[in-house]
């Protein structure tokens, strides 16, 4: 016997036991996918790992903790019961919550009282509170405060206990219990938000659910919204994303609209760039012109000059509708008379043309066989008949890459969507939108809204590569020296 | 028949002519959303009924770069906001119209009209501003059995408060001070230092400076201060909402903030402490309202200019707790006596524009690149790389290269 790298395999083949040899055969392929498995685990994690945390952060009341804990309130089964639970409670709805007249909010929290220490009701108050930034903190908005009556707190449960974060100190845990109530008719409010304070030397340990935050040095526990449901409780930035950010004249959902307006224009860019990529490079692979070459090198030209050169010039063009004379734009005759800045047609003119796409498409329609297209010339087909016809439902595989590959590019484009749309708010696209996301919230520390709408943007091309991998890996072939 | 005609023909051209659409450019964040309401509840109605709409056009990202594209690009809107800190590159351009015999400043609290003063002409009316003040964790001050700092505090009685707040423990600071010239330099002006001469040179050996200097630093060398990083934060607002430093130097900005990440702590404002120049030092934060040369339609922009710093829209924006407002006559307003601590900073903050040795946050035409030699020292001394001496001479030498480039 000797030994390779771990593995031992039998010197004399010749009178090899059958079976031995097969077992050794199977160790081996263990082996090699046990390499290959951890090799992709570990890029995996590599790649993976940001984008996880980011997606973990996103959930937490401050993503900015340090150092940064695995313990994360909005993670714990116990609080999505209960979170359901004071949703029902506090207006029928067990997914997002609320506050709605004739409510009555259960509620209990439990303190570590000292051996000694006289044990006081802690205050509860419902704070009239609203967001620090964006339009959230301007707009108009109903308060649980102005409707909420914070019942009277009972003792339901004492229990002795040594349990103290600084050591054994005696002492009991008391459990206070009391009701918050909607008094009087009156609008249903999104959260009801909840700050319980304490006597110093009484050290909160639990609630209902989970308090958002401790303040003045423990003494404080605070709710964002002690009637959540599991959704509103869980996944609280994210419904923050879709409801606090609205255009302050029609109260729309801003995130939605950036959303809308970035599948409008991926889906134009694709049906654009599908359409004159492949008739272009139908065109170069197959029909045999004068100058052929020179348009081709043209084409590869032009995929080599870096945008940064062309925008100030491709700028101007949007800004004048193509061409501006004594006042008059151009663009006026489709309906642009103020240029084609600030709108999605104009973005979709100076992005949807792409070299590259023409390069593959023209790599693949060379690849699919002369003899196909000269059956369908006897049968007496034209040009424009052998390329929809016949050519162009055989290049599905590449079409589907190019599909992926200019969705994806059109979703993540910043670049020129930063330069042409710049307002109204309504008319910007997803990244674009990011971006006032980071400006507004940033400012105030309140990254949690902001994580939240970049893994949302994030999801799209998250699936799509998930269902579509094999087409992405094509693309990339196609874009390689395949003949 | 004829008659009518020519009536009816009249009436749309005299309607033609005074529909007149404005733009305005300013910064996004929450400012779209406080214009709307302004035009809506304040002044909307009286602009609609003189045939005037307003639109807004929020620029994200670097305000001013995007002003300076939109402005040699010829998009730029009939009226846009001229932050204070590149105020004089953006008059220079040619492009703000001269306000001067256009409206009357004289209302308006003089510092903010003098941030906007290019040889004696007037180009741009702040539409609202702000200064440093002490905010202080009443908690922490409470637990240290310490005082709470107040406007009579001098440097060193201030020092020694904040030494009893950090004898707390050890995660527990006096204050965050960054190292930066947007807080520390109203310190600066507490001991006298003006950072520009008769000739616009900057002289940082000069010994109010290091004095300031030496007695910022010192406090972050001893412990007493500790810099926004050193525990994980980003500015001194987020060190401030941790409880883990007894005051924050900020403005009225800190308190959205608080609302959010800290909304239950218990916090008091004061001034700023009383330099050894025997003054407070203070730093004018604000953006105003220019107008566009190039605008098709500048008389109806002076208008709009003018009904969005008039009192009442000022009142309003003041008692919404939106901002703090330009006009000297608000002083008064008794939004600022309600007793809250909100409303008790923004009258610290409104107080602060004419308490003391008060300059623009604005370096000439330099912008805001005449600040990096000074926080590079800063940090230099701060982490206990260099000396005081040692930093500001190296300091001295690159400010004088950015000085000569301008020139």
């Amino acid at each position: 016997m000797a030994t390779t790298g771990g593995l031992s395999f039998p010197d004399d083949t010749t009178h090899l036991d059958p079976r031995a040899f097969d077992r050794w055969q199977a160790r081996r392929r263990w082996a090699k996918a046990g390499l290959i498995y951890a090799v992709m685990l570990a890029f995996a994690i590599v790649f993976i790992g940001p984008i996880l945390f980011a997606a973990v952060s996103s959930i937490k009341t401050d993503p900015l903790e340090y150092p940064p804990s695995l313990a994360i309130p909005q993670l714990q089964p116990k609080n999505w019961s209960a979170s359901a639970r004071l949703g029902a409670a506090g207006a029928g709805d067990r997914l997002f919550g609320g506050f709605a007249p004739g409510a009555v909010v259960p509620f209990e929290i439990t303190y570590f009282v000292r051996e000694g220490l006289d044990v006081t009701p802690p205050e509860v108050v419902v704070p009239r509170r609203r967001p620090g930034a964006g339009p959230g903190a301007v707009l108009a908005m109903d308060f649980a405060a102005d409707y909420a009556s914070v019942g009277d707190l009972t003792i339901v449960r004492r229990q002795p206990s040594l349990a103290d974060e600084t050591g054994a100190i005696p002492g009991e845990l008391v459990t206070f219990a009391f009701t918050v109530a909607y008094v009087g008719e009156g609008p249903t409010t999104e959260r009801l938000p909840l700050d319980v304070t304490a006597e110093v030397g009484m050290t909160y340990v639990d609630s209902t659910i989970t308090a958002s935050r401790l303040e003045r040095r423990g003494r404080t526990a605070s709710f964002e919204n002690a009637a959540p449901g599991v959704l509103g409780y869980v996944f609280r930035n994210y419904v923050r994303v879709f409801n606090e950010v609205r255009t302050p004249a029609t109260r729309q959902s801003l995130f939605l609209v950036w959303i809308g307006n970035s599948f409008v224009f991926a889906f134009f860019r694709i049906i654009i760039t599908l359409l004159l990529a492949s008739m272009a490079g139908y065109a170069l692979a197959r029909l045999r012109f004068r100058g052929r070459e020179a348009i081709f090198m043209l084409v590869l030209f032009a995929q080599m000059v870096p945008l940064q050169v062309l925008f100030i010039s491709n700028y101007l063009v949007l800004r004048d509708g193509i061409v501006s004379i004594d006042g008059f734009k151009l663009s006026t005759l489709w309906g642009f008379p103020d240029g084609m800045l600030n709108s999605l047609t104009g973005l979709l003119f100076v992005t949807a043309l792409n070299a590259g796409a023409v390069f593959i498409m023209k790599q693949f329609f060379e690849s699919i066989p002369r003899e196909v297209e000269e059956a369908a010339m006897i049968d007496g087909a034209s040009h424009w008949r052998r390329y929809w016809s016949v050519v162009l439902p055989m290049a599905r595989p590449a079409l589907g890459a190019l599909t992926i590959i200019t969705f994806q590019g059109a979703w993540n484009d910043f670049f020129w969507p930063f330069i042409v749309l710049t307002s109204p708010e309504t008319m910007k696209t997803l990244p674009i939108g990011l971006l006032s996301f980071r400006n507004i919230y940033g400012g105030v520390g309140d990254w949690g809204l902001i994580l939240a709408g970049a893994v949302l943007s994030a999801l799209p091309v998250i699936v799509l590569f998930v269902v579509f991998q094999r087409y992405f890996l094509e693309g990339v072939s196609f874009g390689g020296g395949k003949e | 028949m004829r008659t009518i005609a020519l009536f009816i023909l009249g009436a749309a051209l005299v309607g033609g002519a005074f529909a007149q659409s404005i733009r305005i450019m300013g910064y996004g964040g929450s400012d779209p959303a406080i214009l709307v309401r302004l035009l809506d509840e304040v002044v909307g109605a009286q602009l609609a009924e003189e045939g005037i709409t307003v639109t807004y056009e929020p620029l994200e990202g670097d305000f001013n770069a995007a002003l300076f594209n939109a402005l040699s690009a010829g998009t730029a809107a009939d009226i846009f906001y001229i932050p204070v800190e590149t105020a004089p590159g953006i008059i220079a351009t040619g492009k703000v119209l001269p306000l001067d015999g256009v409206i009357d400043t004289s209302q308006f609290i003089d510092s903010l009209v003098e941030a906007y003063t290019v040889d004696g002409t007037v180009y741009g009316v702040a539409k609202d501003f702000n200064t440093l003040a002490i905010h202080y964790n009443i908690d922490l001050f409470e637990e240290a059995g310490v005082e709470v700092p107040n406007e009579n505090d001098t440097w060193e009685t201030f020092a020694d408060k904040l030494r009893g707040v950090s004898a707390l423990g050890d995660d527990v600071y006096g204050a965050c001070f960054p190292a930066g010239w947007d807080r520390f330099g109203a310190f600066a002006f507490g001991a006298g230092w003006q950072p520009f001469d008769a000739d616009g040179r900057s002289n940082l050996q000069d010994p109010a400076l290091v004095e300031a200097v030496t007695w910022y630093t010192d406090l972050v060398r001893e412990g007493v201060a500790v810099q926004p990083s050193d525990i994980g934060q980003g500015w001194t607002g987020g060190c401030f909402a941790t409880d883990q430093v007894g005051v924050a130097i900020e403005g009225a900005w800190i308190l959205g903030f608080l609302r959010d990440e800290a909304p239950n702590l218990q916090f008091g404002t004061t001034s700023m402490p009383i330099g050894p120049s025997g003054e407070r030092g203070n730093f004018l934060y604000t953006v105003a309202y220019g107008v566009n040369t190039d605008s098709p339609n500048r008389d109806a922009a002076v208008r709009v200019l003018e009904a969005l710093v008039s009192p009442e829209a000022q009142q309003w924006v003041l008692e919404q707790g939106l901002a703090i407002p330009s006009r000297t006559e608000l002083a008064d307003n008794p939004f600022f006596d309600e007793g809250t601590p909100e409303a008790e900073a923004n009258r610290i903050v409104f107080a602060g524009a004419d308490d003391g040795n008060v300059y623009g946050f604005q370096f000439g035409r330099i912008g805001t690149e005449w600040m990096n030699p000074i926080n590079s020292a800063l940090v230099e001394i701060m982490t206990g790389q260099s000396t005081v001496d040692e930093a500001l001479s190296g300091a001295q030498a690159d400010l004088d290269i950015v000085m000569d480039r301008v020139r």
